[in-house]
């Protein structure tokens, strides 16, 4: 488990984070949601241990991460947004580091270069930037570790390319593994994340499942705009509001709609989810 | 599990790390192992001039400055990337101990390196030795023996008559075995001083190091000058039995001091390097 208690955290002049809290059960494919700079790679940096907390803690499973134990270390696998890659093959890059970790699959790394159609002989080099993201993508689920930090990881890719990453994720993904994908391309991990985690500037809006969510907020698909509703957005044949659900109907989260609402509603949705 | 030190563990960096050894710094060695061979090629088959012989103890001078230039180009070739904010993740999140890593760093550049240049270095001079060329005499019996290359030094300051026999007694009570250790201590330093370098700078690591040393350099020159300028009228009125003496205990000092300072100063260096590998952040 994952646990962020009255975290702060500036660059230099810039607050990032001011006193959140959050925690991040095991065995879920969070999506951290928020607007451009509003702090996720940093956040997934924090928990990762590549940058320390100047006030509050984070702890992975009681592990400091800023310390950078091998014993954390070989649990977690954070795959940045920007690629770098070295001038080698993906299958030996993943045999140069796999030996660190327990779980470490071979014969996983090289079905999921199948599956994501990536040419094994090639070197990193010699790949689109998508195909690199794919491979390194292999590589990061084929060490199988408990949690997996993947920021931004659709950037970049084509659109079969995106129905491959959500397919792997949800199949290759073990129960106990906890992954937290941070992205702002919402439509792109729809059916794959839940719960869902939106920071916005210093502050957490939102930290809940799709059952939480569904149980006080209300998607609404309608031929008009309602009143009440907290956002309201023009779809073809017709609008979908998102309302607060005082009579406890049932529907489905449309991440993109919940986002919008939840930016022009902060502090109401962020009582309402408390 | 121990989180600072596990032997198989640090097996596996070693061998992660050995394995971008030669493609971060196999051209970079290819180039220096060539250099002196295409100087000295250049040199004995340049018309107009007779032909060049190049002793043994002139290329291990060669060969000793150019494993200097390897040391110092080492750590920047092979850990360019571990500070730097994007490229360097992957060196961060390594699982291994900040300890492990550190000692593997320390080891491929203080120790394999060198090890790996002077091999290749002695090699190709063997084998040119072989032939009727430029190169007189093997340079690997003596590589090893400093007692020979301070005898040689000895003699040749003799044959220019620059020493007298004071001096050539006080060279020759030099022991080996301590210059062996200032020599190697020496290049621990420089070693240290490219590594701690390598992890403060993000950028024209070498060259900005390169600076400060010329910068520092300077600073201790005018120092030393103005010291020497101040005492002058005390050193003119010295005869030549007084002033061997004192420079002959003045230079036994210095080497001592060098020999300590060489320690302290890669103690404090490397101690810098293991605090800048654990607290960097990306």
């Amino acid at each position: 488990m994952i646990k962020i208690n009255n975290l702060d955290f500036a660059y230099k002049n810039t607050q990032v984070f001011k006193h959140i809290s959050l925690e991040f059960k095991k065995g879920n494919i969070y999506g951290l949601l928020g607007e451009n700079g509003v702090g996720k790679t940093t956040l997934l940096k924090l928990i990762c241990g590549l940058q320390k907390p100047q006030h509050g803690s984070v702890t992975v499973d009681g592990h400091i991460p800023s310390m950078r134990q091998p014993q954390f270390l070989q649990n977690v696998y954070f795959l940045p947004e920007e690629v770098i890659t070295e001038d080698t093959t993906p299958e030996k890059f993943v045999q140069k580091i796999g030996v660190f970790y327990p779980r470490y699959d071979f014969a996983l790394f090289n079905q999921l270069m199948k599956e994501l159609e990536v040419d094994l002989a090639k070197k990193f080099n010699e790949l689109s930037h998508g195909q690199k993201k794919k491979a390194l993508l292999a590589c990061a689920l084929s060490l199988q570790t408990d949690y997996l930090f993947l920021d931004e990881p659709t950037n970049g890719l084509d659109i079969p390319s995106k129905a491959l990453f959500r397919k792997v994720i949800s199949q290759y993904c073990s129960d106990a593994t906890t992954v937290i994908i941070s992205t702002h391309q919402v439509k792109d991990v729809e059916n794959l994340i839940d719960p869902i985690v939106i920071l916005d500037k210093d502050d957490v809006l939102l930290n809940a499942s799709f059952a939480e969510i569904t149980d006080k907020i209300y998607f609404e698909y309608g031929p008009e705009r309602l009143q009440n509703a907290y956002y309201t957005e023009m779809l073809p044949g017709g609008y979908i509001n998102v309302m607060p659900n005082t009579e406890h109907l049932e529907s489905n989260v449309n991440i993109e709609a919940l986002f919008n609402a939840v930016m022009k509603n902060k502090e109401t949705i962020k009582n309402l989810m408390k | 599990m121990n989180n600072t030190f596990n032997i198989n563990r640090f097996g596996k960096v070693l061998k992660h790390d050995g394995l971008n050894f030669f493609p971060n710094m196999g051209l970079a060695l290819a180039i220096l192992w060539a250099i002196p061979v295409i100087f000295y090629l250049f040199v004995s088959l340049m018309p107009g001039h007779e032909t060049h012989v190049f002793d043994a103890y002139s290329r291990i001078d060669t060969i000793d400055l150019i494993l200097k230039i390897t040391i110092i180009i080492a750590p920047a070739r092979l850990y360019k990337y571990c500070n730097d904010q994007r490229q360097g993740i992957s060196y961060a999140m390594l699982p291994a101990s900040t300890f492990e890593k550190f000692l593997s760093m320390v080891i491929y550049c203080v120790i394999v390196t060198p090890i790996v240049y002077i091999a290749g270095a002695l090699a190709i001079d063997s084998i040119l030795a072989l032939y009727n060329g430029p190169y007189e005499g093997f340079a690997v019996p003596i590589y090893f023996d400093k007692h020979a290359q301070l005898s040689y030094i000895v003699d040749e300051h003799n044959m220019a008559g620059v020493f007298d026999d004071s001096w050539t007694v006080f060279l020759n009570s030099l022991s080996p075995t301590f210059m062996s250790f200032l020599g190697m201590f020496g290049m621990l330093m420089l070693s240290s001083i490219f590594m701690f370098g390598n992890m403060i700078f993000k950028k024209h690591k070498t060259p900005k190091m390169i600076g400060i040393l010329i910068l520092l350099s300077i600073i201790f020159m005018i120092l030393v000058i103005n010291y020497v300028a101040h005492y002058e009228t005390i050193f003119s009125n010295w005869n030549r039995e007084t002033a061997t003496d004192i420079l002959e205990r003045l230079i036994y000092i210095t080497i001592n001091v060098a020999f300590y300072l060489e320690i302290i100063v890669s103690a404090l260096l490397l101690w810098g390097v293991y605090r800048k590998i654990k607290t960097q952040k990306y």
